[in-house]
């Protein structure tokens, strides 16, 4: 009895009669069952059992599809609980869209759920078996687990040439479109495509958007975060690849939709051509209800040792910078050196080292870094790693340790180690299986993760609140980036932060920048990249800082200098929140109409 | 299918499938398989085969399958609640199943070599339960079967007729771009060539024996099975033709407005190419697009068998 793929084009069986039922449609029936039936009769045999045959048309009824537009998936995924705006998107693109649709809500809205409810759904209904899923590299594992586990759907991960025979393959773009894999998918038919991070397909003259082009969909799923980023030519593109003269031909479109690549014209009917193949949700301004961020900074005097170390660094790189003339563009590895002695020994001594190696035989430099490795010979404890310790004792619980630095990092893990501590590290070096490994141990065993990075997809911390930052970047967008991991929807507590700060070092000169100019630590998730916007127009904040630092004369003039930065972060601060909230440019308007404004609860 | 439906379900597949219930609760079975039911369930072609070339005595697995999954945790609770153990087992079983999903991509619980017991929630959707569904399916494809006579009528010299039924269960497809799906079931008697429909439910009340019973004789058939199944279709046929196709409409509507769209794109590109090679990419791409459109939206009825049978009933129908 052959399953419904008789949807798929091409492959009919010749045991279906096919005839006119009216105007509208016709009618096949599939007789393969009356051959078969046949065979036994003529053979008197083999039988099948009562109790089977009666549970066969029992599980037959039990997943008939009563209705076209019901959401069927629904009462197969006991455990998931999708949001309101996720199941309403899901619904719209199966009624209205017919399953070819830009799904393009702000990052953090759920957009991969949403096209889990959508395959689903038409898996459940028999309309997509065969699935081809491609994303960003990094991204397959996590999709593979999504779809397993929230969705039940047995997708499997590309490895080799014979996965593509799968019916639900994830896979990176990148090997997808290359030989020998390129050939093989363009030989299928997919009833379904998804592709996330679409924005990377927004060129047509790249082997993406063609590749993405040749290959023979039924429904389709374009998931970006960011539709138009420069120029309206990207959405053009976008909807083309979807459905090509959705919005016309290129030049109907400059006609009737552009003034300027990034002006609109005609907005409302770009409004309503738009909406009928792109969803686009966007947080709510007023109802995000994240947990609260409870920062606590904690000062701490250095030793007598460190102090010496620190003081003889500052010193160090205040006569380069003064030998240099002024020119601080090429002074900015000594400023790494002053940033690194606030984190540990052992950071400042790689360095050093790399200095050292890099400079001339002759050079009466290399007498100089001698000296320093000399005050660093003299340092037996870590000030912050012992607090730090102390800190995680106290807490007992789970908490992520970020650092700049990976000898800092290794060195704590040693610490830590000594001190029958399980620690795990986690960096942007290592490869996926590993980084889902570290993950999965802080998850299980390991009461502390040691991180070098924050940035990159696919490490969700929810299930820890606790943050110590070992110390910190002098770019606010990593140190949101850091927070970030763990203060995300899901998060069910308060998260606690904790800023080590070395008293008397620029390092107190940062946290209070950080903390009580920007109030960077509490601010409302999104406002901070608009502050940063503006503020950043020439340098960035992390240069203008190194700049301050250098040029200061003391540790007076440092204050003022940093202090000044503060005030006009600050400023902007306030002018960002008077404004009222109304996207800024008209794109960003015609965008944000296409959908609706989701109130996020964690 | 609620919990109580599936519970009821697993036990006659068990039963039917001459698996061992060793222990059940209202929400869950612990049941040893039979190799029909090991076959199906357990995912070891290999190691069947293997069974199958040397002829060694196959060991089927046992499992624990739980229907209820929020009942059964509140009994296992209630029942080990003062040993702390198990949640430690758990964590490094866990911990195992994580590290080999790291290598597989995903690995199904059930393939954790510590020698737990696999254990499987069967709710509605779920991926063993759909494995039972097409286990029960493919060993309930095709019957031949008798009606038992009651016993009281029964005298010993009389002679009950009975008359040959093709059964046939069907499953209707109504597809565009959306779908939805009927069942109907239908009985033609193959003595007179009247049709019935809800043969399976009428069929359900009656009990049914593989074996021709003892006085008991079969009508002569009239019609061939081939006629039979003409019936059948055409019965169904002229019933389907009632029913309302807005929506095959609606389709067709969507179809054209498409199939305008990518005309209206594509013709002037054709036109306007500078060389052939260029030409023919943008006719190939228009026509590959032109075909998606119609896989996506032409309308289509589909009417297959879900399972079909032969029917000895009593009486002349």
């Amino acid at each position: 009895m052959t399953q419904t793929s008789n949807d798929r084009k091409g492959d009919q069986p010749s045991s279906i009669v096919a005839r006119k039922l009216n105007n509208h449609v016709d009618i096949h029936f599939d007789r393969t069952w009356f051959n078969e039936l046949q065979q036994r009769l003529d053979r008197n045999g083999p039988w099948d059992d009562w109790t089977m045959y009666q549970l066969a048309v029992e599980a037959e009824q039990s997943k008939l599809i009563g209705s076209f537009d019901d959401l069927q998936c629904m009462r197969t995924l006991p455990t998931l609980e999708p949001m309101p705006h996720q199941i309403s998107t899901a619904r719209k693109v199966l009624h209205e869209m017919s399953g070819r649709a830009i799904l393009a809500d702000e990052v953090g809205l759920g957009k991969t759920i949403e096209a889990g409810l959508i395959l689903k759904e038409y898996m459940m209904r028999g309309l997509v078996s065969r699935v081809l899923i491609l994303v960003p590299a990094s991204l397959v594992l996590q999709w593979v687990r999504e779809l397993n586990q929230k969705f039940g759907i047995p997708a499997i991960a590309q490895k080799k040439e014979h996965s593509w025979q799968n019916e639900v393959v994830v896979a990176s773009i990148d090997t997808a479109k290359r030989d020998p894999h390129r050939d093989i998918l363009l030989n299928h038919d997919y009833d379904m495509l998804i592709i996330d991070e679409a924005h990377k397909l927004k060129n047509k003259k790249t082997t993406n958007y063609q590749f993405v082009n040749q290959l023979r969909k039924k429904y389709c799923l374009l998931l970006t975060a960011t539709p138009v980023q420069n120029d309206l030519d990207e959405l053009y593109n976008l909807i083309t690849l979807l459905k090509p003269g959705q919005l016309g031909g290129q030049s109907d479109f400059a006609a009737n939709f552009v003034v300027d690549k990034r002006v609109p014209k005609n907005e409302d009917r770009l409004q309503e051509a738009l909406s009928s193949v792109m969803v686009r949700n966007r947080r709510g301004d007023g109802g995000i209800q994240f947990t609260k961020r409870i920062v606590k900074n904690i000062p701490l005097p250095l030793s007598t040792e460190e102090q010496a170390l620190y003081d003889a660094v500052t010193g160090f790189v205040r006569d380069r910078y003064n030998e240099s003339n002024g020119d601080w563009t090429s002074m900015l590895a000594l400023v790494t050196l002053q940033r690194e002695v606030c984190s540990s020994r052992d950071a400042v001594f790689v360095t050093l080292v790399n200095l050292f190696k890099k400079t001339a035989e002759d050079s009466p430099l290399r007498a100089k870094i001698w000296e320093l490795v000399e005050f660093i010979r003299n340092i037996q404890a870590n000030t912050k790693a012992e607090k730090t310790m102390e800190l995680i004792r106290e807490m007992d619980d789970k908490v992520i340790i970020f650092t700049e630095y990976r000898a800092t990092q290794e060195y704590l893990l040693n610490y830590f180690r000594s001190h029958n501590l399980i620690a795990v590290p986690y960096r942007g070096g290592m490869n996926r299986g590993k980084k889902d490994w570290m993950m999965d141990l802080f998850r299980g065993r390991a009461q502390v993760l040691i991180a070098t990075e924050a940035g990159g997809e696919g490490i969700n911390l929810q299930f820890c609140h606790h943050i110590i930052n070992f110390d910190l970047p002098w770019n606010p967008m990593r140190v949101e980036q850091r927070i970030g991991r763990v203060h995300r929807l899901g998060q069910q507590n308060d998260v606690k932060i904790y800023n080590l700060c070395t008293l008397g070092t620029i390092e107190e000169h940062i946290v209070s920048l950080l903390h009580e100019k920007i109030n960077l630590f509490e601010l409302v998730i999104g406002g901070l990249d608009h502050i940063l916007e503006r503020f950043e127009k020439e340098d960035t904040l992390e240069q203008r800082l190194s700049k301050a630092m250098l040029e200061a004369g003391d540790s007076t003039d440092l204050r003022k200098r940093i202090s000044d930065l503060g005030d006009q972060l600050s400023h902007l601060r306030t002018q960002v929140a008077e404004e009222d909230p109304i996207p800024e440019t008209p794109i960003g308007a015609i965008l944000d109409a296409v959908g609706q404004t989701v109130e996020v609860r964690p | 299918m609620n919990e109580r439906q599936v519970h009821k379900f697993v036990g006659r597949y068990l039963d039917a499938t001459d698996s061992r219930i060793i222990e059940k609760s209202p929400a869950h079975y612990i049941a040893k398989l039979s190799p029909h039911a090991d076959r199906d369930l357990t995912n070891r072609p290999f190691y069947w085969s293997f069974v199958e070339r040397t002829g060694a005595e196959p060991e089927t697995m046992t499992m624990l399958l739980i229907t209820d999954k929020k009942k059964y945790e509140t009994q296992t609770e209630e029942a080990n609640s003062p040993a702390a153990g198990p949640t430690a087992q758990g964590g490094i079983g866990a911990a195992a199943d994580a590290a080999i999903g790291r290598s597989m991509g995903f690995v199904h619980g059930t393939l954790n070599p510590t020698g737990r017991m696999p254990r499987e929630e069967l709710h509605f959707g779920s991926r063993k339960l759909e494995q039972l569904f097409a286990s029960a399916k493919l060993g309930g494809s095709y019957v031949c079967l008798f009606q038992e006579p009651e016993r009281k009528s029964a005298h010993p010299l009389q002679s009950t007729a009975y008359t040959a039924w093709l059964g046939l269960n069907m499953k209707v497809e109504f597809a565009c771009d959306m779908k939805r799906e009927e069942f109907h079931s239908l009985g033609i008697s193959l003595a007179t060539g009247q049709c019935v429909e809800g043969f399976h439910d009428s069929l359900s009340t009656l009990r049914m024996t593989p074996r021709l019973p003892p006085n008991v004789h079969t009508a002569k058939n009239a019609i061939t099975f081939n006629k039979a199944a003409t019936i059948g279709e055409q019965a169904l046929e002229r019933k389907l033709k009632a029913y309302d196709y807005a929506w095959a409409q609606g389709a067709s509507k969507r179809l054209e407005e498409e199939l305008a769209t990518v005309q209206h794109y594509y013709e002037p590109l054709i036109a306007a190419a500078e060389d052939d090679e260029i030409r023919a990419a943008m006719q190939e791409q228009f026509e590959r697009r032109q075909a998606e459109i119609r896989w996506q939206y032409e309308p289509r009825v589909t009417v297959s068998a879900i399972n079909c049978g032969i029917f000895y009933l009593a009486g002349i129908g």
